[in-house]
């Protein structure tokens, strides 16, 4: 693998993955230099999420998802690939239940999402850390405020919510930018308060949908690295993405989704096949 | 826990109020404009009332003549009778010469009486009857007794009595009637306006939704924006009224002196009251139904 394959975007500017890697070795602070550990998840423990013939037909007539069964135990780290339309972002829906299932069970944390009553779903949300292409910071307040607006609603004490915030502005390595707004931030720095956002309050699951959709492919790189740090504490990731570099070179659980369906589940898997192939180039 | 939410929403309402100023004040103008109006309804309400009681009192009374060969052990049985039914609050006797007393003391009589001759007022039984809709029976009980005079024998005017009730059903319906009508187009501008405000922070809204904020503590800003709303919009229509009452009374009586229109000021603790109270509900409950639809999970 010398040089990866040149692809849409990236190998249009002509990057490779080395040269991301390298990059954002470069421009990485010491602290995120460390070696990043790799949490190995136990496949034969008993999976945190769960789908079991899962279908999600929308009012529309449109069959989103059909007979979706899968497993992910804690720890795992997962991409969900696939051409747009494949029901990537029905499945993370289904994940945060900002949908229910038309047909079969999804459990997380051994509890069935479908059949949550909707007073407890805010205290599920809390378990999960949410990172989306387009940020959803609040414009109108500080880095430091739109991290702490997490735990505010949580109703956590003004003395926890201030060392949570700094040691999540720590982390994404934004110090110093707290009162910043997110104006005048760059897309990455705004991707970076997202995470914070989303691990402040030490969320089981993160759950992200193209996280990386709107970043130049060093900033998405680092990113990623964000990522892997937090899956490395213990959490579980699901990431959709369409980061086809950034899939190849971390070799990590990838589930190609095709039609609605599963198509591939590999436990070291690449972006790389016959689906999504052509649906990468016309972008 | 619930101190820091209620602050949070406090901070938040507050600063929503301030942030959408013109949103705000035209909300707090409709409001008050429609409070002004129930605060008219209520006090011309009130005063018809206290000019129906007035009436009221007078008609629930019912002279019942006495021949005048009727014994007055016959009168004092009557009158006993009378006082044991529970319909009746007051029996009083009224001899002849007392009733010319009454009669002479009235300064519109003061010529004819200075004409009459001997004395020919009835003795008269005054009953006073605790619901107005019983002074008929009571009348018909009282034409049925022997020593009633024939020729005269009650003072009762059934229909106006009849008209008296029909009156106040239909004004007491209608003041109802206009102050549900108020009260759905409040609710109705509260919600627009609320629901202006939310859809300029529907993003903040979608974030707490999804860090997991629950749907009270997403929805309590709003409904104590609508809460603040309507007690400012009260507060300014209470204000006029009061200025307004006392002069509009007096008006009123110069124009139309018959009717016995008189101010109230203890009316006007009541009113503050149900203008603030209203106020407060009306802006509630138009916050909670407009920020229903954003806030849903």
């Amino acid at each position: 693998m010398s040089r990866l394959e040149g692809v849409g975007r990236i190998g249009a500017i002509g990057y490779t993955a080395r040269d991301l890697v390298r990059r954002a070795r470069v421009r990485n602070t010491p602290q995120q230099k460390t070696q990043l550990m790799v949490l190995t998840p136990d496949f034969d423990t008993r999976p945190v999420i769960s789908f079991q013939h899962v279908f999600k037909t929308y009012p529309t007539g449109t069959e989103a998802l059909r007979d979706i069964n899968l497993e992910v135990p804690e720890g795992d780290f997962l991409f969900l690939v696939g051409p747009s339309g494949a029901g990537k972002s029905t499945l993370v829906r289904l994940l945060i239940r900002e949908e229910k299932p038309s047909k079969g069970k999804i459990f997380v944390d051994g509890v069935e999402l479908g059949r949550m009553k909707r007073r407890k779903l805010p205290y599920y949300r809390r378990k999960v850390g949410l990172v989306f292409q387009d940020f959803k910071l609040l414009p109108n307040l500080t880095v430091y405020e739109n991290v702490a607006f997490a735990l505010r609603v949580l109703g956590e004490p003004d003395s926890r919510v201030q060392a949570s915030v700094a040691e999540a502005i720590d982390t994404v390595s934004l110090s110093g930018k707290e009162h910043t707004y997110p104006a005048n931030l760059s897309g990455g720095e705004q991707q970076r308060v997202a995470i914070a956002r989303a691990l402040v309050h030490a969320p089981r699951f993160i759950i992200a949908d193209e996280p990386t959709g709107n970043l130049d492919p060093a900033t998405a790189w680092e990113i990623m690295q964000l990522f892997l740090r937090i899956n490395a504490r213990g959490a579980t990731v699901v990431m959709a993405t369409h980061n086809r570099e950034i899939v190849d070179l971390l070799r990590r659980r990838v589930i190609a989704i095709d039609a609605g369906q599963i198509a591939r589940d590999d436990r070291s898997g690449r972006y790389h096949d016959d689906v999504a192939k052509p649906q990468v180039r016309a972008q | 826990m619930m101190l820091r939410n209620l602050k949070f929403a406090l901070n938040s309402a507050w600063q929503s109020f301030w942030r959408n100023l013109a949103v705000s004040l035209a909300a707090v103008l409709s409001i008050t404009l429609i409070l002004i109006l129930a605060g008219v309804n209520l006090l011309v309400g009130h005063a018809f009332a206290q000019v129906l009681d007035g009436f009221r009192a007078k008609v629930s009374e019912i002279s019942i003549n006495v021949a005048d060969d009727t014994p007055l052990q016959s009168v004092s049985d009557f009158q006993l009778q009378l006082s044991a039914d529970s319909r009746v609050t007051s029996v009083r006797f009224i001899t002849k010469e007392e009733a010319l007393a009454q009669f002479k003391s009235d300064p519109q009589n003061v010529v004819l009486a200075q004409q009459i001759e001997g004395n020919p007022l009835d003795a008269k039984l005054e009953v006073r009857v605790a619901n107005l809709g019983d002074v008929a029976a009571i009348d018909t009980i009282a034409r049925r007794w022997p020593g009633v005079d024939p020729t005269d024998p009650t003072n009762y005017q059934g229909d106006f009595v009849n008209r008296m009730l029909e009156l106040s059903q239909w004004l007491g319906l209608a003041g109802v009637g206009l102050l549900l009508i108020l009260m759905v187009v409040s609710v109705v501008i509260v919600m627009n306006t609320i629901r202006t405000a939310v859809y300029h922070r529907r993003k903040e809204i979608e974030v707490m939704k999804l860090v997991g904020a629950t749907e009270w503590f997403v929805r309590g800003p709003f409904v104590i924006e609508g809460i603040m709303t309507g007690l400012i919009a009260a507060a300014i229509a209470l204000a006029l009224l009061v200025v307004v009452y006392p002069p509009a009374v007096d008006r009123f009586k110069s124009d139309i002196g018959f009717i016995p229109l008189s101010y109230d000021p203890a009316f006007i603790s009541s009113l503050a009251q149900d203008l603030l109270l209203a106020g407060a509900l009306l802006g509630a409950l138009g916050s909670y139904i407009g920020v229903r639809r954003y806030v849903r999970i």
